[in-house]
């Protein structure tokens, strides 16, 4: 009896062990190629190009400095700047995760509660503009904002990183809704309370994770976008971060190190927002699924 | 906003539109400019063009090997992470922090430092494989070793959300199904066989579909780390399509291109959204 319980807390043990180190090397993986994007934006006149000759293995800024960081606060483009970047991306960022999380819960709401003519389409019409490569798709959305005379406004970036959001969050919406049974719509609406506020009173607060779901994604969509802003807005002035970034890139290999930092600087609110909704992440992105 | 690409791109597969022929074109909604595109007096010339091409066939292979080597490995590694997350760890919520750095970077920048890691002389990969007694591989300099190198770096920027997307769905399994279970005599494998498996099942189907069809139409690390190469090694539908429409302006093939690449994503896509009843209407 003892001996049998013996071995089987050292078989847990083992497992313990084994689990910690598979998880410090998945974690290790992980982090090791930011390591030299950190390295680089805090160290003087180092390139990506060339790792292993500028820091060794473990990737530790050999002359440390702050240069990088201030550089990108001074430079100057004609017109714009570090403050209107960021202005210019935060902007853009909270309108299409605001206009996204206002088109997906109507959306899911629909596709969960009601039933219409068209239904199984117009849900599989959601999951088409993922199958036409990005890159393609471009091309046309120009010409139809040229034709509106919206390139070069925020509107040119800002409809279609609310539209593009789409395709992941009504799954994750309608998923959401069919989790709640039905019973709690009906036995509301004994209550006397009407649709909207069975909607906005009920369905929305235990469907919260999700619609934080759902907003990550959007921002996650708009604030990394390099393709579709590089061809809407050329104006200086309407710059975004990414574009100032690759503004950097395209210029001079000498400034591998600004282009480090900033690097660094756009990933710390994407940290920020993944912190504050880790707990509703978690569950919030297959809350339902389980029903199907 | 949906739609409206989809048609424009069908119907420039039919013409001879490239660059010396779009400026007329931004009038969308007036009367059509001649001189705007002419529709191919044989209207097939484009798709005859491109599949009669002979790396088309290369390309064809490399796009689907591309795809399952991508998404088998990511989601297996993203599910293998949360059953591991989801089991009693300590400190789960820093390696959580620490899993997800590869999703929280632009991918760009990273795809650069994965392609100075790859460097044969100065590469990191090398000098570590050199550490361990193991000769320089030439990373991206043969068609294997550079097909390896893209899904590797692909895979890394890959499993983080997988991993999320998983976590969510074993964590929404009521804990007392397995009580239930357990007081039954059901242990390990008869759990996972009946219990975990069906309950997540739906979120593997969400998560294969949508990362079959993000993975194939995925066009950075195929095109910063190798740009396609060496030859076409590593091109594939997307890379294409991007190198017919800005290296050579032609926008009638890149639409070919694309329109072949939705269709091929489009014919498994349907029949795999109705097998599974993923768009079926919901609620009890």
């Amino acid at each position: 009896m003892n001996r049998t319980r013996s071995r089987r807390s050292a078989k847990k043990m083992g497992a313990s062990v084994l689990k910690h180190v598979f998880l410090i090397i998945m974690a290790l993986i992980s982090v090791y190629p930011v390591l030299w994007v950190i390295a680089i934006a805090f160290s003087a006149g180092e390139s990506l190009g060339s790792p292993v000759l500028a820091f060794g293995l473990i990737p530790i800024p050999s002359s440390f400095t702050l240069d990088h960081f201030s550089s990108i606060l001074s430079v100057q483009v004609v017109g714009s700047g570090f403050p209107v970047w960021v202005k210019n991306s935060a902007l853009i960022t909270i309108s299409s995760v605001i206009g996204a999380v206002a088109l997906t819960l109507p959306a899911g709401y629909a596709f969960s509660r009601r039933r219409f003519r068209g239904q199984e389409a117009s849900m599989f019409s959601f999951l088409l503009p993922t199958m036409f490569p990005g890159v393609v798709t471009i091309i046309p959305q120009f010409l139809v904002f040229s034709t509106l005379g919206l390139v070069n406004t925020y509107y040119a970036v800002i409809i279609p990183y609310m539209v593009g959001s789409l395709s992941l969050s009504v799954f994750i919406m309608k998923s959401a809704f069919d989790s709640i049974p039905r019973e709690i719509d009906e036995a509301a609406m004994l209550d006397g309370a009407g649709e909207f506020r069975i909607f906005s009173r009920m369905l929305l607060p235990l469907t919260l994770p999700s619609v934080a779901t759902v907003a990550l994604w959007a921002f996650m969509g708009s604030w990394l976008d390099w393709a579709l802003a590089h061809v809407m807005l050329e104006n200086n002035a309407l710059w975004t971060l990414p574009l100032a970034l690759y503004a950097f890139l395209q210029s001079n290999y000498s400034y591998y190190g600004s282009f480090s930092a900033l690097a660094l600087v756009m990933a710390v609110p994407v940290f920020v927002v993944f912190v504050v909704f880790q707990k509703y992440l978690v569950t919030g992105l297959t809350a339902g699924s389980v029903k199907g | 906003m949906v739609l409206y690409p989809f048609a424009f791109n069908f119907f420039i597969t039919f013409t001879n539109m490239n660059l010396y022929h779009i400026h007329p074109c931004a009038q969308l909604f007036g009367p059509v400019t001649p001189s705007c595109y002419t529709i191919n007096q044989d209207l097939l010339k484009n798709f005859w063009f491109v599949i009669t091409d002979p790396s088309f066939v290369q390309i064809l292979q490399n796009s689907l090997v591309w795809t399952f080597s991508n998404v088998i490995p990511t989601v297996g590694l993203g599910l293998i992470l949360a059953f591991v997350l989801n089991s009693k760890v300590r400190g789960k919520t820093i390696y959580r922090l620490f899993l997800i750095v590869p999703w929280a970077m632009p991918s760009f920048i990273t795809l650069l430092v994965w392609k100075g890691m790859y460097n044969y002389q100065y590469g990191i990969i090398n000098a570590l494989l050199n550490e361990v007694g193991i000769p320089s591989v030439n990373w991206l300099g043969s068609c294997f070793n550079a097909f390896a190198a893209i899904v590797i770096a692909n895979i890394w920027l890959g499993y983080p959300f997988m991993m999320i997307i998983f976590s969510g769905a074993l964590q929404s399994i009521p804990q007392e199904l397995y009580e239930a279970a357990s007081i039954d005599g059901a242990t390990g494998f008869t759990r996972m066989r009946h219990i975990t498996i069906p309950l997540i099942k739906p979120t593997i189907i969400i998560a294969l579909l949508l990362g079959s069809i993000w993975t194939f139409n995925n066009f950075n690390s195929a095109y910063l780390i190798t740009n396609g190469g060496p030859g076409i090694c590593t091109t594939i539908f997307i890379t294409q399509a991007y190198n017919q429409a800005f290296s050579y302006f032609s926008f009638a093939i890149a639409g070919t291109y694309a329109f072949i690449a939705f269709v091929i994503l489009f014919v498994p896509g349907f029949f795999w959204t109705r097998y599974t009843g993923l768009t079926r209407g919901g609620g009890q």
